[in-house]
């Protein structure tokens, strides 16, 4: 796995390269705008974190670069500016997700990790969490290595959770993903399945916390 | 003219320096008026006192070696009739001594000499005020002497007319010019009560220029130079504004890399002593961050959001999308955040409006004991929206819930490390929204309820 930081502070950069290298990632460190394109167009990366405030050319012109380039690397925005319009100028030219400066080191490893998982689950067949294992393409499930038993509608709200880990889904949402066309589906019955999933899950490390009045969150899996 | 601020009043500096004047002008005209009317008047009264003087003259005859007046008794009674005044004469000869007419009527001063043969003067005879006129007369070869007095009813009369006819016009013409310049000035100066309106509605979050149109030309300049000083102070407004901005922003980046240093250090082991020295940095650092955001959020709400127009938000969206943050904090304390979202359609600025409900939630998640619960609440009461964050902590006391809205104000004996400005800026934001913050009891009478509710639809 390997990631390009584009953040011209160097106590930042370097700062945010120790995490990542802590979390096992090969990091690369680019302090202009001009050279994380450049880096770009030559090599591989699985994740972008990009600083908007780049002296020279901006982070919006780099995020502008990439795409234009059709890189489908997933970008991560950091921005000191977070005024409303930073935000959704940011989201509209396809960044992935964004961070407000100054942030919390085990949330932006959260959000890296859910980055590199989601652009995988989209490239490859297998979603991996902890000792949780989900194959897409055969549909079958496994929890430290042994077969795993899920019914349908157990596996389509499993699935819609590990798709935002570390982030509140809210019930609506879950509903809309998992309810067919002709079906009406209430809130209890999702509450049934999110219990049925936690007696399955809970003992192998895998909470599910829930959110009074919202929805669900997949916590992030830590080994004991 | 100079305006003291014991006398600022236009319309009394300007009745105070005509009333003068005008006065001045009304008594001299009055007299003026008077005298041109009342002399020629006199004086044909006058002349008439001397007809009936010469009318006596003609009789006096001398018979029998003395001197007569032969008046026969219609020709006396028409001589002293009169309209209006009682008619006196008498008839001396040369030694003073009277030969006919009234005993006793007053003789002319004893400085005056006569003139054209005649003299006239004022005097008082039977209880009255009397005009007399003393002639002299050739009588057998001597000189006689005839004076006739009346009263004075008539010439009084004339006076009175003189005064009514001349003095009063004029009288209310003065009176009638002082109220049109008492109601000219009200009505020359409403133009200005119009704009002291207009300008009332200025605030520092509206700093619209003034329309000049609508005020008289006298009024142009004043406007005009106030619209620079607004054009000036909106200026000025900006610089400050994007002075806190960007010093916020340009804070953030070497926060992000000290707070990340920190949280590495920390990662690593170490002596329990280090390790309390650098959570001492690392929370400080996070400390500042939030100062930094909240000293940006008030620069951008004390100008009422007007950086950003204000444009349809909906409350419910607003706290889903910042639930993620709160809850994450939320469990960080070992609280329980809930949420009682309904729908709720307000027009404001989205950053702000965040912020706020931002603000209430860390304030809750800062004070109330771990194991405690929150809830963020959106929806309508009453046809009003409101957005509101309840917990179950230790609320605040009815006499503080005024001043805990005070910047940088921390309520005594409060834990934590809040820098006091939450409320605050929620309260600018409250006001720039034209919304009402309140702050009450929880539900039960336990905690702490914060409500901010907006105008109705």
């Amino acid at each position: 796995m390997r990631i390009l930081i584009v953040e011209d502070d160097p106590s930042l950069a370097s700062g945010l390269a120790r995490i990542l290298e802590a979390e096992g990632y090969a990091v690369d460190v680019a302090g202009r705008g001009e050279e994380a394109v450049g880096a770009a167009r030559g090599e591989r990366f699985d994740l972008v974190i990009l600083d908007i405030g780049l002296p020279g050319m901006d982070g919006f012109e780099v995020l502008r670069r990439l795409r234009g380039a059709e890189h489908r690397v997933p970008v991560l925005v950091l921005t000191a500016r977070d005024t409303v319009s930073d935000r959704v100028h940011g989201l509209d030219l396809g960044a992935d997700d964004y961070m407000a400066k100054p942030f919390a080191m085990p949330e932006l490893a959260a959000r890296v990790r859910a980055l590199i998982r989601r652009s995988q689950a989209q490239t490859g067949p297998k979603v991996v969490h902890g000792p949780l294992t989900l194959d897409t393409v055969a549909r079958r499930a496994y929890l430290a290595g042994e077969p795993l038993e899920l019914a349908a509608r157990e596996w389509a709200v499993l699935e819609v959770l590990l798709g935002k880990v570390e982030k509140i889904v809210s019930k609506e949402s879950i509903i809309q993903a998992v309810a067919g066309w002709d079906e009406d589906l209430s809130p209890n019955a999702i509450e049934v399945y999110i219990s049925r999933l936690r007696t399955k899950l809970e003992r192998a490390g895998i909470h599910i916390r829930t959110v009074r009045g919202f929805g669900y969150m997949l916590e992030e899996f830590k080994a004991r | 003219m100079i305006l003291n601020m014991a006398d600022a009043s236009l319309r009394g500096q300007l009745l105070r320096l005509l009333l003068l004047p005008v006065a001045a002008i009304l008594a001299v005209s009055s007299i003026a008026a008077y005298y041109l009317a009342l002399e020629p008047a006199t004086d044909a009264y006058d002349g008439s006192l001397i007809d009936a003087g010469l009318a006596l003259a003609d009789r006096i005859h001398v018979r029998d070696g003395t001197l007569a007046v032969d008046l026969p008794s219609a020709a006396e009674q028409m001589l002293r009739t009169d309209k209006f005044d009682t008619i006196y004469y008498v008839v001396q000869d040369p030694a003073g001594k009277p030969i006919a007419g009234d005993s006793g009527i007053p003789l002319p001063p004893a400085d005056r000499r006569p003139q054209d043969g005649s003299i006239f003067y004022n005097a008082s005879y039977r209880g009255s005020k009397v005009r007399a006129a003393t002639l002299l007369t050739p009588c057998g070869g001597q000189i006689c002497t005839i004076t006739v007095a009346e009263t004075t009813r008539k010439r009084d009369r004339l006076v009175r007319e003189i005064l009514l006819g001349s003095v009063m016009p004029q009288a209310l013409l003065a009176v009638l010019t002082l109220a049109l310049v008492w109601f000219g000035v009200a009505r020359g100066l409403a133009p200005l009560e119009r704009l002291s309106g207009e300008i009332r509605k200025l605030s520092p979050r509206d700093l619209r220029a003034i329309e000049p149109a609508q005020a008289p030309a006298e009024a142009r300049p004043l406007i005009e130079a106030l619209n620079q000083l607004l054009v000036q102070v909106e200026e000025s407004n900006r610089n400050q504004q994007r002075f806190l901005a960007n010093a916020a922003h340009q804070l953030r980046t070497p926060l992000a890399g000290l707070r990340t240093h920190a949280e590495l250090a920390l990662a690593q082991p170490l002596s329990d002593a280090s390790r309390a020295e650098i959570e001492q940095v690392h929370s400080a650092t996070v400390r500042i961050a939030r100062l930094a955001n909240q000293l940006l959020a008030l620069a951008r709400a004390e100008r009422g959001g007007r950086v950003e127009p204000h444009s349809p938000v909906e409350l419910k969206r607003l706290a889903e999308g910042a639930a993620d943050e709160w809850v994450h904090s939320a469990l960080a304390r070992d609280l329980d955040l809930g949420f009682e979202l309904a729908p709720a359609s307000v027009s404001g600025d989205t950053f702000l409006l965040r912020e706020a409900l931002g603000n209430l939630v860390h304030n809750s998640i800062e004070y109330v004991p771990r194991g405690g619960h929150i809830t963020v609440r959106t929806g309508t009461r009453d046809g009003c929206p409101f957005m509101e964050v309840e917990d179950d902590g230790a609320g605040v006391p009815p006499p503080e819930r005024e001043r805990v809205l005070e910047r940088f104000y921390r309520m005594p004996g409060t834990a934590g490390t809040g820098s006091g400005l939450g409320l605050a800026i929620v309260r600018e934001i409250a006001a720039g929204h034209g919304a009402a913050l309140e702050i009450g009891d929880g539900a039960g009478g336990r905690g702490c309820r914060v409500a901010i509710t907006f105008p109705h639809g």
